[in-house]
């Protein structure tokens, strides 16, 4: 059976993210890993394929630690998720993680539609559907916003930022989306049930014709810092001050600071 | 003496980059190549024509401009020529072998600064990353690229509709997010802006999933990158994603239910509460 195959990333959330302010350092430890936010419209994407195409339905992630993302991704639709989870893959970047990615769509029998989503949380680089693309020398088509799709046929329009562009390609494609393609729908207690029973499928890189090679990251990173801020944080209303002395005290402050 | 190539949309993001590269290596051989936009197929599919000619002359940088296109271009090229490609890169530098450059992570909230010394390295580069160079692109070679269709056809193309609000011109702003849970909520933030003499705009999914303002009224990492004397954000959490693009405002105000929400944490005067609340005694406030 012919298969779509949706990849996602695990990330840390960022909105747990806090900075030493001495070091500009990131304190990463209140992070809690989950699905990346651009990855759940391209997961609610690959089942409105499915919908409309009958294709099967099937998750991929890799990295260092991901096992526990299947039951998570597999709420979301998902007939089956295939993940490759080695140490190795801490450290990777672009280079590397495409290479597995393509290499776990070959090894999964029948994928001919792929789909990502625009970029990650963390990096936002937007590289990975292009680079699977050209990796799987299939068309990449990218910044999609609207999937009609029927049989082998696709009719995607991509939003640019000069405009929009339509544009008709058959599977084998892969399809990058952007946010817009549509929301994803929060998993019910139903799905969340119904994905203990749904199967998760452990690839190695060995298993799948990666050498550790060939995720060796091709950069060494120096630092990772947040800019230094200087905003004043400034509450204006603490316990005992009511919200109309508040609002009074900030249009004095912004006319004190030659705003108003 | 490196060769750095430039591959961009059209002269002025190419000019960008001519700056860029001089930054890198004062008297490298530059390249520029500006493939026209083909009529029925994707820009991005010169990305084979480019990877072939870069297999015969081994270009040691290639920089490509950051519109949608240019990225997936970049991408596409960086996987068959088995290169990084640092997106959206700053600080570019070349010390004896080592090339280096900062990205944004985390939705901008941190930059990464990496070192390689790949003999190949694609970087794609900002509209504003650099200022033009005075000469554009005359003292660079031209460089042609041959197209070979791909297999997607494009049977359409459409402008987007003109721009209904200029947000960069706007020296106060009032954003508005997802602590407003109705289109008519807005109504509030307008009065507040209409006080101000202030336009309105918005966090992503206001304007990308409700679409109750106009997508050119969303601020952030992806949407619009404003530097206004005042930002007041109202019911927003602050997720770095969106702060990032005002980051350069010169005062940021922050309205919140939650005390602890990251906006607070990246503003200058933060009022605790509900927005139907503090609304209103802003308003009046302002027109005290």
């Amino acid at each position: 059976m012919k298969k779509i195959a949706v990849c996602y990333k695990w990330v840390l959330s960022d909105a747990d993210i806090r900075v030493n302010e001495k070091t500009r350092e990131l304190d990463m430890e209140k992070c809690k890993p989950q699905v990346n936010d651009y990855d759940r419209n391209g997961l609610e994407c690959g089942v409105q394929i499915k919908k409309a195409t009958g294709r099967e339905l099937v998750g991929i992630t890799c990295g260092a630690s991901v096992a526990a993302s299947a039951k998570d991704a597999l709420s979301r639709g998902l007939d089956a998720v295939y993940y490759v989870e080695d140490p190795a893959l801490a450290e990777t970047d672009k280079v590397g993680s495409a290479k597995v990615l393509a290499a776990a769509v070959k090894a999964i029998d029948g994928v001919d539609v792929v789909i990502c989503s625009e970029g990650s949380s963390d990096d936002y680089a937007q590289q990975t559907g292009p680079r699977l693309a050209a990796l799987l020398d299939m068309p990449s088509v990218s910044y999609v916003v609207k999937v009609g799709a029927g049989g082998d046929a696709f009719t995607l329009e991509r939003k640019l930022e000069e405009g929009s562009e339509v544009v008709e390609v058959n599977a084998p494609v892969v399809i990058t989306v952007s946010p817009e393609v549509g929301d994803a729908p929060i998993p019910g207690v139903k799905d969340i049930i119904g994905a203990k029973k749904k199967p998760a499928n452990a690839l190695t890189l060995a298993g799948i014709g990666i050498s550790p090679d060939a995720v060796k990251p091709r950069a060494t990173r120096v630092s990772v810092l947040a800019p230094a801020t200087s905003r004043r944080k400034q509450v204006l209303n603490p316990e005992g001050v009511s919200l109309d002395q508040a609002a009074a005290a900030l249009v004095k402050q912004l006319s004190a600071d030659g705003i108003l | 003496m490196s060769a750095i190539w430039i591959v961009a949309e059209n002269p002025d993001w190419a000019a960008v980059m001519v700056s860029a590269a001089k930054s890198v290596s004062a008297d490298a051989l530059l390249t520029v190549f500006i493939p026209p936009l083909p009529a029925d197929g994707l820009w991005e599919d010169y990305a084979p024509s480019l990877v072939a000619k870069a297999k015969a002359e081994k270009p040691s940088l290639i920089l490509v401009g950051t519109s949608k296109r240019g990225r997936d271009l970049a991408a596409r090229s960086a996987a068959l020529l088995d290169a990084p490609c640092f997106s959206d890169a700053k600080n570019l530098a070349l010390s004896g072998n080592t090339f280096s450059c900062d990205t944004n992570v985390y939705g901008g909230s941190a930059v990464r600064s990496d070192s390689t010394t790949e003999p190949l390295v694609l970087a794609t580069i900002g509209p504003k990353a650099f200022e033009p160079d005075p000469a554009g692109i005359s003292g660079a070679t031209a460089g042609t690229l041959d197209y070979t269709p791909g297999k997607v056809k494009v049977t359409g193309r459409k402008p987007r509709p003109p721009q209904t609000v200029n947000l960069g011109e706007a020296t106060k702003v009032v954003s508005v997010g997802r602590g407003f849970s109705e289109e008519k909520d807005l109504a509030a933030a307008r009065e507040l802006a209409a006080a101000l003499g202030a336009e309105v705009s918005c966090s992503r999914p206001i304007a990308e999933f409700f679409k109750w303002l106009p997508e050119e009224c969303y601020v952030g990492i992806s949407g619009q990158i404003i530097k206004p004397q005042l930002y007041v954000a109202v019911g927003i959490s602050g997720q770095a994603q969106h702060t990032f693009g005002v980051r350069d405002a010169k005062v940021i105000v922050s309205i919140n239910k939650d005390a602890e929400c990251l906006m607070h944490q990246n503003a200058d005067y933060c009022i605790t509460g509900e927005w139907q609340a503090v609304i209103p005694a802003l308003v009046k406030a302002v027109k005290a």
